[in-house]
């Protein structure tokens, strides 16, 4: 019976390296029992593999890589000369709103921190933009929206062929899954759809393969939604800026390690910083150079 | 705020009465914008049906404030002029993709487009009288309401601009010929209007991020909208970083380490054999130049006015190096510096395909593309994964489409037919897009706003009417 053992993570500068398990899929892992505490209240609220510590200095060399320079420098606009300011007089003169914008200082950090406060309290978006004004509009929109949906249900439950019309509304391709993310409400409407627009209810069209004979093995495409949906879809606002950001893969492929010095498969770590490096040769030349430990741990991860 | 308030009007015509159709003047001069971070596609839209020549129309202008060595400030289209970028500082307007310093970007706008008379040079991008122009300005989808407003006034109280649309720049693309592209048999609409396409996802991979974007008919489907937050910056800062680790310090070297990774940087089709081919020509000591993986690229010199370049890597270089003259090398070879690279040419492209390599908990973009698509009904899933258009830089990597396109085939459902295309010039497709939007009055005509409405009802209701609220 072989034992696996979790390198610590702790950073006192201990001499040496140790071989890095990889982590992710490892079955053995999974039921290997519960670590020391330590580990569990660092890793507390981050729910993955990973310490806070290394978390952060993963946000912080991400935040590198987004820098414009390396170093933080003022650039100033050259001043207009007089001339250039004469030429411009032709034109109306700077209104208070340019004028705030100008002279705006503002990085997009600070408005996207804006904007999540405003969404926190409830207006933000665009229909926060104006008051009342905007998110009434909206609200109504939304209101008639549901009740349109409402009656169409109603209309659907009352009419004869609503399971014939649901189940071919859900064909069994594979991609039934992604159905799923379609909201509720969507769904509902798309179902109530046929009988609202008085149109016979839409066949969905067989896939052509050798395998059609076999009923198990026929396949269909899914209908085409209808125009009304569409309008829906296409009417929908923007989501804000970090709900539209793309989520972590669904495939839990473990995280890949190079190793510091060359870039190749890092296969060892060192046990003071958690660098990987991929050979005892890249090990020594790491060794022997003073790499600051803030990237060290970003990029041992 | 406040004087924004007192400029709106009362509450009444913000709600949606139409402005009567016949006392709308939109003028017929269509200026496009299509505002990177990297650079300015701009220049005028030409009423004759778009084709190839009309890219020539088309001012790319650098979008930054550059500081160089010698404590000169230079902007925009004068950057052309700079030969030494060795530790050229630069400042953007655009940050995140959006337009954010609006004083360094009225520079850029104003020396490129305003400043000054017509000349040959500036004919195609100089903008003499903004109130008898339309103007067809771009921004990056899921934009902050706060940032939409200050592109709104700044364009409409600064330039007073005679009619404006801001439209997202991904969407343009669909008014593109790609048909063709695809391979599609043309649609015999050759006399009417130019209409757009039907399906298409469009995959913009830019210098601040890359995004995804789901467009039905000309119109982005907001909900499918996903963003990746690395592009080509973020590439030129990695290798920046890993180069300066691993041979010359180059962390203030931007300008020259962008160039070293478009000369030498693809995305890999086979990452770990690759890997392990680089790894072994690393080991190997032959003599003479061979062929493989590792290239080494000889730094740009200005002094000597020479610009940098790649050549097939030579590993007893460094030996001949030490022995100096005595080795045959002439004092020009033996002055240069070299970088030599090998798994950073495919490594940093691969941070858009796999972001965790870096440790960044987001899906690379063919898994994207499949979150965008999850959110919509499954009927329109088949086309728009038979209409996957790539623009922007990054499309230009060697390698990248053909990786997109084996990804995407491999994890899409077996039903669906994957088709991904690069547009014919990525970088300015979606300005020639616009200029064909730009070419459909009646189109066009829908989606701006005048002067006169601005000025009736203000910047509040001018947001809310590019995101199609009024």
């Amino acid at each position: 019976m072989f034992r696996v053992e979790l390198v610590s993570d702790t950073s006192t500068a201990t001499p040496g390296w140790s071989y890095a398990p990889t982590r992710g899929f490892d079955p053995t892992q999974a039921m290997a029992p519960t670590l020391g505490r330590k580990r569990g209240i660092r890793d507390a609220g981050k729910g993955g593999d990973i310490s806070s510590r290394q978390a952060n200095a993963i946000a912080r060399h991400i935040a590198e890589l987004d820098r414009e320079n390396q170093r933080d420098v003022a650039i100033p606009a050259p001043v207009k000369q007089a001339r250039e300011a004469g030429a411009r007089g032709t034109r109306a003169k700077t209104t208070s709103n340019v004028r705030r914008i100008l002279q705006s200082q503002k990085t997009f950090r600070n408005h996207l921190d804006d904007e999540e406060a405003a969404i926190a309290s409830g207006s933000g978006g665009i229909g926060g933009m104006q008051g009342a004004g905007g998110a009434s509009v909206v609200a109504q929109a939304r209101n008639s929206i549901a009740a349109k949906g409402g009656k169409a249900a109603a209309t659907l439950r009352r009419s004869a062929t609503p399971a014939s019309t649901a189940g071919a509304k859900r064909p069994a391709a594979a991609m039934a899954d992604t159905t799923a993310g379609v909201s509720a409400p969507m769904q509902e409407t798309a179902d109530a759809e046929p009988d609202a627009d008085d149109k016979p209810p839409r066949k969905p069209k067989l896939i052509k393969s050798q395998y059609d004979n076999d009923p198990l093995l026929r396949s269909y495409a899914p209908p085409v939604p209808p125009d009304r949906l569409m309008q829906r879809l296409l009417a929908e606002p923007p989501l804000s800026y970090s709900a539209s950001r793309a989520k972590p893969p669904a495939s839990g492929r473990p995280g890949r390690h190079f190793c510091c010095m060359c870039g190749y498969w890092g296969k060892i770590r060192c046990k003071s910083c958690h660098l990987r490096t991929c050979s005892l040769d890249c090990y020594k030349v790491h060794e022997d150079s003073s790499i600051g430990k803030e990237l060290g741990l970003a990029l041992s991860y | 705020m406040v004087a924004a308030k007192a400029r709106a009007p009362p509450r009444t015509p913000a709600t949606p009465i139409q402005p009567v159709e016949t006392s709308r003047y939109l003028p017929d001069k269509t200026f496009v914008i299509d505002n990177g971070a990297y650079m300015i596609k701009a220049g005028y839209a030409s009423h004759a049906s778009a084709s190839d020549e009309s890219v020539s129309a088309c001012s790319s202008i650098p979008n930054a404030l550059v500081r160089t060595r010698d404590n000169k400030i230079v902007i925009g289209a004068q950057l052309a002029t700079v030969n030494d970028w060795n530790e050229a500082m630069f400042r953007r307007p655009v940050e995140k993709g959006y337009v954010v310093n609006w004083e360094a970007e009225r520079e850029i706008w104003d020396q490129s487009f305003f400043d000054g008379k017509v000349t040959a040079r500036n004919r195609n991008h100089h903008i003499a009288d903004p109130e008898d122009t339309t103007l067809v300005l771009t921004e990056a989808p899921n934009a902050l309401p706060i940032l939409q407003r200050h592109a709104d006034e700044m364009v409409m109280e600064e330039w007073g601009f005679g009619g404006y649309a801001r439209c997202l720049g991904p969407t343009l693309n669909a008014w593109n010929e790609i048909h063709s592209l695809f391979g599609d048999p043309l649609s015999n609409t050759s006399d009417a209007s130019i209409l757009p396409a039907d399906c298409l996802l469009v995959v913009d991979s830019g210098y601040s991020h890359t995004t995804v974007t789901p467009v039905y008919k000309g119109q982005a489907l907001q909900r499918g909208i996903r963003r990746l937050d690395l592009g080509g910056k973020h590439l030129t800062n990695y290798l920046k970083e890993i180069v300066s680790m691993r041979q010359y310090n180059m962390v203030d070297e931007s300008y020259i380490m962008n160039e070293v990774k478009e000369a030498v940087c693809y995305v890999s089709n086979d990452f770990s054999g690759d890997l392990e081919q680089a790894w072994k020509s690393r080991r190997k000591r032959q003599s003479g130049p061979e062929e493989g993986i590792v290239l080494d690229y000889v730094l740009p010199d200005p002094n000597a006015n020479k610009k940098g370049f790649i050549r097939p890597h030579d590993p007893l270089l460094h030996a001949k190096k030490k022995k100096g003259a005595v080795s045959g090398l002439s004092a020009e070879v033996l002055s240069e510096d070299v970088l030599v690279l090998g798994n950073e040419r495919f490594t940093v492209p691969e941070l858009l395909f796999t972001p965790g390599d870096i440790g960044m908990k987001s899906a690379g973009i063919p898994d994207m593309i499949l979150q965008s698509l999850s959110v919509l009904p499954t009927g329109l899933h088949s086309a728009f994964l038979a209409n996957v258009l790539v623009v922007g830089g990054n499309a230009l990597i060697p390698g990248f489409m053909e990786r997109l396109e084996t990804e995407l085939r491999q994890i899409a459902s077996a039903e669906c037919v994957v088709r991904v295309r690069r547009a014919k010039d990525p970088v300015h497709s979606t300005w020639l897009g616009g200029t064909r939007l730009a070419a459909n009055r009646e189109e066009l005509s829908k989606v701006s706003i005048t002067r006169q409405e601005y000025q009736e009802y203000g910047s509040g209701w001018a947001v809310r009417r590019f995101a199609g609220l009024v």
